[in-house]
């Protein structure tokens, strides 16, 4: 078994026929399924029919491909709206991290002042605290000031990454000073230093932290089941799981739509971009 | 090495917002969640001081014990489950060919999906009598488990969903751990007669140790803090059997609306993150030096 | 794209979302406008939606914006938490047990406004007056819609063809169970029935016994243990019994499925599935009152219409024009035929008995026939979290794990009394 990476050399051909190596090839095609399968599974469910459903043929492809269950989801839920929601949800959130991580991160890294340490330090002590210890006290402190059921409940709690920021100020400890001096020089005052000469030097930090930020805060559910009840500020994963809760049995052909709609954007994105969502995931690994 | 500021005030007020949201959302909360746990509150009417009480009850009733006894049960299943099934993935996709980088994408694909998708996906495969997997399990003759009806199975159900969603993020990170491992001395291993699993052994698994310390850490706070799925596919049941942490905070404010208590379980529930962190940030300052620069 | 425009291109983009964000963030209730928050979910959902549909036809005023948010569990979270930051909706509904709750917190509005005569035409047995002892002596807060009660079905071919009639007492219940499942391939259980505080409370006054007696929690005492060890025996000893399937709703959509597949010749639900499980059986569905005991006795259950406190007088005054619409014989009927939800309107039971419904659908009117005997819920405070936090957590485990059932209820009784 060919367990170690190597350059596909002559040698690691002739080794592929081996008996050992086709059953390896096995079962990656076999993992492939386990991962893959689901996934048909639910896009083939989502065309059934309650009967066909009930009836649970053995075979699995529905007998004919009807559209009913999207229908319905469409007819019942507003899924623009909640899309829209959710999309602008997460795109000010990864927006709002990268523009407040910069200046930030340039403060941290590169200017000398009293407090600096400290100062790191907090945003450090703050990848301690995730959403799970602090919904319940934010939920108490937002819910007075009326603004649990608002947009802002959904994105000002993550405009700031702790994480980001740090992210960031390593990237620029790695910008030369003399860089910076010879813009001030210039006569370039800190904003455009930080927004226009540094900004596109991390760019790669920044698109990997806005990324990341979107693809989870698309798809988070805890946030905006936690400060919403209300519908115009519903996001989509919390109306798709709703779906489920209907009293008097699952009906799994809408369910199952609604999940289609729910992650086809997401797998189409992740097909696009994979290259740099693998980049954002790695360097929140390694760095 | 660092440049003066042109005026005193500026790095204050880059910093400000970033701090003062931090503070906000993060650092207040806590303060605010310590501070209720000494209350017994429904939101609806008058918050009323009970000093230790909170505590007390969570200790003697055994919630506190069976809770965290169960979220550790989970947590070491996915951690130990997808770490190893990330390594072996990773060991056996670091190749370049399509097939290999499709089987990547189909394994790494689940972490990109929401949790909820995961969850209502799952619980529609699992369903004990119309589900794709009761059903091959009985046309294979045997009797399909009742995987989210048992009490004794459930939690190990979840984990393993869990496994599946996750295991895409260790692979990934396995891989590139794999990278920094250099390709001449595992030639010249090879042809000095070391056949795979000593290689693996012997040069391999030396230089991912680090980046195994590292995903394994990050999952075990990452697992700590799983709600979603729970949410979504048990609702904490049957007879509390999957009831985690998170999810027995959320019971505790929006089911029974005893925000003191869940004020304490939350406090308690912070303490045991900090503690994993230390771990971690001790695992962490032997960790493998970035290759990948963003 | 020139270095200099990217940015500010992308502030217009963030900026323009930031105002669609802002949109987002609490518009006011336009005049006339009724924010309905709902829990139905399939067929029921859809007769509600095409209920209000016609009610703006009918009128113009007042605009009904119906919103689905769970289950009735979740929809109380909802509402509870809507309650705590001042969101809460114009009207919604919530289950019986936890209307003393909200009233008792003050922060339910009183309804009188409805009018004298909507009030008058309410079935007496399934307002608030008839649903909670001294129901009559409180503000009133909680207006009925969609009620129920728990009742048996039952596979009327599978029964035929054994020769079973639906029991009408326990041992009666245990040796239809035993005959009526099937072991082997097509293994069948004789009696399936969501492990839930609803159906205990209906075993537990059946037994003689009730939640509170005398203004002390109970829990039925030795009524409540015999309830309890029923569902025990059956599931242990008879082995008739299919152990707890979930929780909550989980356990009575489970319930509902093995009936509709034909896995559970006799099920007790809620009536409200009356159509649904007509409409989706191969075989012919029959309904049947549940047995009793010592005596006859079942809960009521279902949910009741609520407005918070506190809202502008004109948008109580649209509430309250929704509500007496609903409430009016023709609505109250055509939800009742329509769900299998009992009709609360007294005028509208008329009607469907004079249409010959009842005749035609007499599966509806082993429901209605059934109120004689409903009992009444306490107006205790404390209702919802024995139910919540007390009883219902400790049955499924009790069930499942065949648990000492006078421990288990001594152990529920002393968290009852807790605050």
């Amino acid at each position: 078994m060919a367990l170690v990476a190597k350059p596909p050399t002559r040698e690691d051909y002739a080794m592929r026929r081996s008996t050992s190596d086709r059953l390896v090839t096995l079962g990656l095609a076999l993992v492939a399924l386990l991962w893959v399968g689901p996934y048909l599974w639910m896009v083939a469910t989502s065309f059934k029919s309650l009967d066909e459903l009930v009836r649970a043929p053995a075979w699995p492809i529905p007998s004919h491909f009807r559209l009913d269950a999207y229908r319905e989801v469409f007819a019942t839920l507003p899924v623009w709206r909640y899309t829209l929601n959710t999309l602008v949800m997460a795109a000010l959130i990864g927006a709002l991290q990268a523009a407040l991580a910069l200046p930030a991160g340039y403060a941290l890294a590169k200017l000398t002042f009293r407090g600096r340490r400290p100062a790191f330090l907090m945003v450090m002590a703050c990848l301690m605290i995730p959403p799970q210890v602090t919904f319940v006290p934010v939920f108490m402190m937002l819910g007075p000031l009326g603004l649990v059921n608002t947009m802002t409940a959904l994105v000002v709690p993550f405009a700031v990454s702790a994480f980001g920021t740090f992210l960031v100020r390593q990237a620029l400890l790695a910008v030369p000073n003399e860089l910076i001096e010879a813009a001030r020089l210039d006569g370039a005052g800190e904003l455009t230093i930080i927004y226009r000469i540094l900004g596109p030097l991390v760019r790669p930090t920044l698109a990997a932290m806005f990324l990341f930020s979107f693809v989870y805060h698309y798809s988070d559910y805890f946030w905006p089941l936690m400060m919403t009840t209300d519908d115009h500020v519903r996001t989509l994963p919390v109306a798709i799981a709703l779906l489920r809760e209907q009293g008097t049995g699952v009906r799994w052909h809408i369910v199952m739509a609604g999940n289609v709609v729910l992650t086809l954007p997401v797998l189409v994105l992740f097909v696009l971009a994979q290259r740099r969502i693998l980049r954002a995931v790695t360097a929140r690994g390694l760095s | 090495m660092s440049l003066r500021p042109t005026k005193a005030f500026h790095p204050y007020a880059m910093l400000a917002p970033t701090l003062v949201l931090l503070g906000l959302f993060s650092i207040v909360p806590l303060g605010v969640a310590f501070h209720r746990s000494f209350f017994a509150w429904d939101l609806l009417t008058p918050a009323e001081p009970v000093g230790f009480d909170n505590y007390r009850f969570l200790w003697s009733s055994g919630e506190l014990l069976e809770v965290g006894w169960r979220t550790l049960a989970y947590s070491v299943v996915v951690v130990s489950a997808s770490l190893t099934l990330g390594l072996a993935l990773a060991l056996a996709l670091n190749r370049e060919g399509r097939f290999y980088a499709f089987v990547r994408s189909a394994v790494f694909s689940a972490y990109v999906v929401s949790w909820v998708a995961v969850g209502l996906l799952w619980l529609w495969l699992l369903d004990p009598q119309a589900g794709l997997v009761a059903r091959v399990t009985r046309g294979l003759g045997w009797t399909p488990v009742d995987w989210l009806g048992n009490p004794k199975v459930v939690l190990f159900t979840l984990a393993g969903v869990t496994v599946w969603k996750i295991t895409g993020y260790a692979m990934v990170i396995f891989l590139a751990g794999l990278k920094d491992v250099p390709r001449s001395v595992l030639e010249a291993a090879a042809l000095d007669g070391a056949g795979p699993w000593q290689r693996f052994h012997r040069i391999v698994w030396p230089l991912l140790r680090p980046t195994a310390a590292f995903v394994g850490t990050t999952s075990l706070i990452l697992s700590f803090q799983a709600f979603d799925i729970v949410r979504v596919m048990t609702q904490g049941g049957p007879v509390r059997s999957s009831t985690i942490f998170v999810y027995a905070i959320y019971e505790q404010v929006f089911v029974n609306l005893r925000i003191g208590r869940a004020s304490a379980l939350t406090v308690v529930f912070f303490l045991l993150l900090v503690g994993l962190t230390g771990l971690q940030w001790r695992w962490w300052r032997n960790r493998p030096r970035a290759k990948t620069t963003l | 794209m020139s270095p200099s425009e990217a940015p500010s291109r992308r502030a217009f983009a963030l900026g323009l979302a930031a105002l669609f964000a802002s949109a987002c963030d609490r518009p006011p209730r336009p005049s006339g406008e009724v924010a309905f928050w709902f829990s139905y979910g399939g067929n029921n959902r859809k007769v509600l939606l095409e209920l209000i549909e016609r009610f703006h036809q009918e009128q113009s005023r007042v605009h009904v914006v119906a919103t689905f948010q769970g289950d009735y569990f979740e929809g109380l979270i909802k509402l509870r938490t809507a309650l705590f930051v001042g969101a809460a909706p114009t009207i919604t509904h919530v289950v019986g047990e936890v209307v003393p709750y909200l009233a008792q917190a003050g922060v339910l509005q009183q309804l009188d406004g409805i009018g004298a005569e909507s009030l008058a035409d309410l079935e007496p047995a399934l307002a608030q007056a008839g649903t909670f002892e001294g129901g009559e002596n409180e503000p009133l807060v909680a207006l009925p819609f969609n009620r129920s009660t728990p009742i048996a079905f039952y596979n009327r071919t599978l029964f035929d063809e054994l020769g079973l009639r639906p029991p009408t007492t326990w041992d009666g219940l245990r040796d239809v169970a035993r005959r009526g499942g099937s072991t082997g391939t097509a293994a069948r259980w004789g009696f399936e029935c969501p492990v839930d505080w609803w159906f205990w409370t209906a075993l537990v006054g059946q037994a003689g016994g009730r939640i509170i007696e005398n203004g002390k929690v109970t829990l039925g005492g030795t009524a409540g243990v015999r309830a309890l060890e029923l569902w025990q025996t059956m599931v242990h000893d008879d082995r008739t019994m299919r152990s707890p399937p979930g929780r909550d709703f989980n356990a009575w959509e489970a319930t509902n499925g093995d009936f509709l597949a034909g896995r559970a010749a006799m099920i007790w639900t809620s009536t409200a599935f009356v159509r649904y499980l007509e409409e989706h059986a191969s075989f012919s569905v029959g309904a049947a009152a549940l047995p009793g005991d010592v005596r006859r006795a079942v809960p009521t259950g279902g949910t009741f219409f609520v407005m918070p406190k506190g809202l502008p007088e004109s948008e109580q005054a649209a509430g309250l024009t929704f509500l007496r619409w609903m409430m009016q014989p023709k609505q109250a009927s055509e939800w009742a035929r329509r769900t299998g939800y009992m009709p609360v309107s007294k005028a509208g039971r008329r009607e469907l008995e004079d249409s010959g419904f009842f005749r035609e659908h007499p599966n509806f009117a082993v429901a209605v026939d059934q109120l004689s005997v409903a009992e009444r819920w306490p107006w205790a405070p404390s209702l919802f979290r024995i139910q919540r936090e007390a009883v219902q957590p400790r049955l499924e485990a009790a069930v499942a794990a065949r648990l000492d059932a006078r421990t288990v209820l001594a152990a529920a009784c002393a968290q009852s009394e807790e605050r």
